[in-house]
């Protein structure tokens, strides 16, 4: 792999001691929001202001009034129900001075206030509902940014909108694709970086070069966009020839997950989405044969982004030429250091979990999941080692299934156990390969490649897991297992808790020490969004979790599994807060 | 018909012979009539309709099986032009008149295998 700018000064060996421990008397800001201040959002542990938690990524709450010892006192506080939720609640509420944001379908948003649930303003886009009834990952909405007075949202319909945080009104709104004409838009949350919204589009199995983009926080000028098709014509990303024949233009990529960012090294880290075809006929000689032959840059792979002019600095393919859509589009960054070096732990679909240096170059890989037959194995500096290319025809039990090892929604880390929770899926697939006529007019909507079915794992029942590891080594401590995989993000609090929603719709407290089971509560319907843990303006500590049924991956739980999944309702999502009684 | 996926001649015949030709240029004439040739079910399943309906329609995934579908011409071809709102999208513009009544008879004839 090619990594530019090694020489780069890193922070290593540079001792940083991190405060964990949480002060019972928790700062209050009541103010703006900004890059300062998510800078340094140890300062604000009753916030949640950006989708990761922090730039740090983990997705820990040092909250501390709900724990392991009086979790039998947690309740419902209040509920609240989105209009219209198609395909249920698949994003990650924020919230800032006890005021409490999230986002649902067709581009609604709300402001509650934290402690009642009291609605304080509704914002609804207008959108071209034609274009949106012909979208196959649509109209879910998985995430906002806060920053300038300003929620900021990307839209079904390719905009970057600005919602003004305390009226609910538009301040402005920049259009970014013509999904008018791609198909695409954006689901997935911006982030704001400095002065910068970044926002990745939608990709993956669409002819389009799957941009992301900066944009002015403040004004919605677009700033810069970056290719993950082949990098940017005109300059050293240039690596349209990483795709033969001009497959490029064939398209997938994207960025479909915010990512994350590295203060230390000022760079913007983002997974991108996998190539399209999905699945290519090439057989070994991928670097010459099939529909996209190359590597087909910079696509299943960590970009390094500089936040304001959008120039790659640094890059890891995952999987050159993904032949699997085992793709990289997992937003999750993990900052950590550990004896004086930082790290990056990023995991991708195809169940494997990359530890990076802060230039992302790789310094070991360790496996989630234990059926994963697409390659043999991968090496600590990030070879692939015996690929498992397709060839046209039937293929069986390729592992892990399409839905992946890893799914899109986040893990956990806890800062005061060192431990990395993560959910791990065991399933598999049969496909038959087909060389399909290629793909260049957007409105064809997907390019699979194949035809296939889901297929129980060699050694085993399909079902999850949820495991407590290392996350350098992924040496594990202790493991959970689920009888369908969880589709939820975890969450760790202060209170030695790991929050773990899952796909039945029950909310499991476990402890996060020994992931023994303390509490669990049935919300009625599955949980495929976002948790986190805020403080309300009555100083209160709430957690407050999505519910609502009908991701890509659990829209297969109906036919595989039966009950509960055959009566989940397509169309409701609340958020469910709790507290102690 | 809305040109919406243009069968380029030549990329179909390299295709064939394993060695693609230099991918066309994609249009910037969208909205155009089509005259291309329509494309086969099977190939319309590889590439869009089997992520819901697995193994080429012969087994339930995130859609139903449609082998031994008792649902008429008429309700098939509605739920493809239409769809349905976080089940199915809608494929009215994206196949043509002929590629869905294709995808019908394709349909029809899914056997086990």
């Amino acid at each position: 792999m090619t990594h530019w700018q090694k020489g780069l000064t890193s922070a290593a060996g540079v001792l940083i001691v991190v405060a964990f421990a949480v002060s019972t008397a928790h700062s209050w800001a009541d103010g703006e929001v900004t890059y300062e201040r998510i800078k340094n959002a140890d300062k604000y542990p009753g916030d949640w202001m950006t989708y990761h938690g922090s730039y740090k990524g983990w997705h820990y709450s040092p909250l501390d009034q709900i724990s392991s010892k009086n979790i039998d006192k947690l309740k419902i506080a209040w509920t609240h129900s989105m209009p219209r939720a198609i395909r249920g609640l698949q994003s990650m509420p924020l919230a800032a001075d006890g005021v409490l944001y999230y986002s649902g379908p067709y581009n609604q948003v709300f402001a509650l206030d934290g402690a009642s649930g009291e609605v304080i303003w509704y914002y609804k886009q207008k959108l071209n509902e034609d274009l949106v009834s012909k979208q196959t990952h649509s109209p879910y909405n998985r995430g906002i940014a806060l920053g300038y007075g300003n929620v900021y949202m990307g839209t079904l319909d390719g905009k970057l909108v600005a919602i003004d945080m305390k009226t609910g009104k538009l301040n402005w709104e920049t259009k970014l694709i013509d999904s008018d004409k791609l198909t695409v838009g954006f689901t997935g949350a911006p982030l704001l970086v400095k002065d910068k919204i970044i926002i990745g589009s939608q990709g993956g199995e669409w002819p389009y070069r799957g941009p992301i983009f900066g944009v002015d926080a403040k004004t919605g000028k677009e700033a810069w966009k970056f290719y993950t098709v082949g990098g940017n014509e005109g300059t050293k990303s240039d690596a349209r020839k990483t795709w033969g024949n001009d497959s490029w233009r064939t398209g997938g990529g994207g960025g479909w997950m915010a990512g994350g960012y590295d203060p230390d090294t000022n760079l913007v880290w983002w997974g991108t989405a996998n190539p399209a075809p999905l699945y290519d006929y090439s057989g070994a000689d991928y670097k010459n044969a099939g529909a996209r032959p190359g590597d087909n840059l910079y696509t299943t792979s960590v970009i390094g982004l500089d936040p304001e002019t959008g120039e790659l600095k640094a890059y890891h393919q995952e999987l050159p030429h993904d032949a699997w859509d085992f793709d990289s589009a997992v937003g999750e960054f993990l900052m950590l250091e550990k004896a004086g070096r930082k790290y990056i732990v990023h995991p991708n679909k195809g169940g494997f979990v990359f530890v990076y240096d802060r230039m992302g170059k790789p310094q070991n890989v360790w496996r989630l999941v234990k059926n994963i037959n697409f390659v043999q194995d991968i090496k600590p500096d990030g070879t692939l080692v015996g690929r498992r290319d397709l060839t046209e025809g039937d293929h069986k039990g390729l592992c892990p299934f399409i839905a992946g090892g890893i799914s899109w929604n986040s893990g956990s880390y806890d800062p005061r156990t060192g431990l990395y929770y993560k959910v791990g899926n065991e399933w598999c697939m049969d496909l038959t390969v087909k060389k399909t006529t290629p793909i260049l007019e957007p409105m064809a909507q997907l390019n699979i490649g194949a035809d296939f079915s889901m297929v129980p794992p060699p050694d085993g029942k399909i079902r999850g897991h949820v495991s407590a590891r290392d996350p350098l080594t992924g040496a594990k401590k202790w493991e959970v297992e689920f009888p369908e995989p969880p589709l939820a993000s975890l969450l760790s609090t202060g209170g030695n808790l790991l929050f773990v929603p899952d796909p039945r719709g029950w909310l499991r407290a476990l402890d996060a020490t020994s992931g023994k089971e303390l509490w669990k509560h049935n919300n009625g319907q599955g949980h495929n969004g976002g948790i986190m843990s805020y403080l309300g303006k009555d100083k209160k500590q709430y957690v407050a979790v999505e519910t609502g049924w009908g991701g890509l991956a659990g829209d297969d739980y109906a036919s595989l599994f039966g009950k509960p999944y055959n009566s989940f309702p397509k169309d409701a999502g609340t958020l469910v807060v709790f507290t102690l009684q | 018909m809305i040109a919406l996926q243009r069968v380029i001649p030549g990329t179909l015949l390299a295709v064939r012979m394993q060695v693609p030709a230099t991918v066309a240029q994609p249009s910037d004439k969208q909205g155009e009539t089509s005259t291309a040739k329509p494309r086969d079910p099977a190939q319309i399943f590889a590439t869009t309709c089997g992520w819901c309906h697995h193994k080429g329609g012969r087994e339930a995934g995130k859609g139903p099986q449609l082998m031994g579908t008792s649902a008429s011409d008429g309700e098939i071809i509605y739920r493809i032009k239409m769809g349905k709102a976080g089940y199915m999208p809608a494929f009215g513009t994206a196949f043509s008149e002929e590629e869905i009544t294709a995808l019908v008879s394709y349909i029809r004839t899914l056997k086990p295998r």
